[in-house]
């Protein structure tokens, strides 16, 4: 058995709306100079805060995990997120790779 | 994004179907793309954009617009020929790297379904077992067997049909001696050097399980070489 790197976080996906949670879906959707993973990777993130994948080397994750709980809170569609080393956010979130991000986050319907 | 879209997702890759995974980046709607049939609504502008970007495996938003693409393309397939423990330790390996691994034994009790199993194992002789198997360009074979009655046959197999990885195990004397026998089935210098041997990156390492990181590890260098 191959796995693509989607299936566990897939998986738990699945899981978590057969238990009736709330899910977010946070997917990197642009890259800019030296970002530490590619277009295409994926992290969701439930209504409790429990996450699995990534969507960068561990800068970011705490902050979007806050982004797309807020965004199930306020019942919002999605959102896009752009991350760089130039805003004064950056040594709070920590981006230290010097490379600007852009995350889309979405909650999962049903 | 819906639930259904992820389900779907899941199963198309159990399924090994090529595909790609859509998303409408205002308003969050997706869909899943197969190359030749129809999208709906606002996908459908881009269609041809969306198939341009799954036929170079790229990912991303098409320019001038908010969709997403995200491709899914079956993993590279490997060609192993030899049931021996190097294998078991690539298949460990190949499992989180996205590796499709196929093992070519003639020799059953070697490939036996209780050391690898979930693995496609083909107990016949490597021009028996090619039938059996679709390859291409983009097929790896790596032989272990150290028995040229058994690699052999696979080599030739491979370089006839361009394989886009080949490696061979053994020293480098034994590497040479392969090429010469290659040479007398009538294959040229310059058509050898495709081979890889002796196997693997340059680790240093002698045991089976370091041996297979040095073969996986050659492997994905070759992979992001084009």
């Amino acid at each position: 058995m191959i796995n693509f790197p989607e299936k566990k976080i897939f998986e738990e996906v699945d899981n978590w709306i057969k238990n009736n949670k709330k899910v977010s879906l946070a997917t990197v959707i642009q890259t800019w100079g030296s970002s530490p993973l590619g277009i295409g990777s994926r992290m969701v993130v439930n209504e409790d805060g429990n996450f699995l994948g990534s969507v960068s080397g561990g800068c970011i994750e705490a902050k979007v995990v806050e982004e797309c709980i807020s965004l199930m809170k306020n019942k919002k569609i999605c959102k896009k997120i752009d991350f760089n080393v130039s805003n004064e956010n950056a040594w709070e979130i920590g981006l230290a790779c010097g490379g600007d991000i852009s995350i889309y986050i979405e909650e999962i319907k049903q | 994004m819906k639930i259904e879209t992820i389900r779907q997702t899941l199963k198309n890759k159990s399924l090994k179907k090529e595909f790609a995974l859509l998303t409408n980046l205002t308003n969050g709607e997706s869909e899943i793309f197969f190359p030749g049939n129809n999208l709906s609504g606002m996908f459908s502008k881009y269609s041809e954009e969306i198939e341009k970007i799954f036929n170079l495996n790229k990912s991303g938003i098409i320019e001038n617009s908010e969709i997403f693409v995200q491709t899914y393309k079956n993993p590279i397939k490997v060609i192993v020929v030899g049931a021996v423990d190097i294998s078991i330790y690539l298949i460990d390996f190949a499992k989180n790297l996205n590796f499709e691994i196929i093992i070519i034994d003639p020799r059953g009790y070697f490939a036996s379904k209780d050391k690898f199993p979930d693995t496609k194992i083909i107990n016949k002789w490597p021009n028996e077992a090619f039938d059996e198997i679709e390859t291409n360009s983009k097929t790896a074979l790596v032989t272990l067997t150290h028995d040229s009655k058994i690699d052999d046959p696979a080599l030739q197999y491979a370089l006839k049909n361009k394989f886009f990885y080949i490696g061979a195990l053994g020293s480098k004397k034994t590497h040479e001696k392969r090429c010469s026998r290659l040479m007398e089935a009538g294959f040229k210098k310059i058509e050898l050097e495709k081979i890889n041997g002796p196997i693997g990156i340059k680790l240093g390492g002698k045991s089976p399980s370091e041996i297979a990181l040095s073969i996986i590890s050659q492997l994905v260098s070759e992979k992001y070489k084009n």
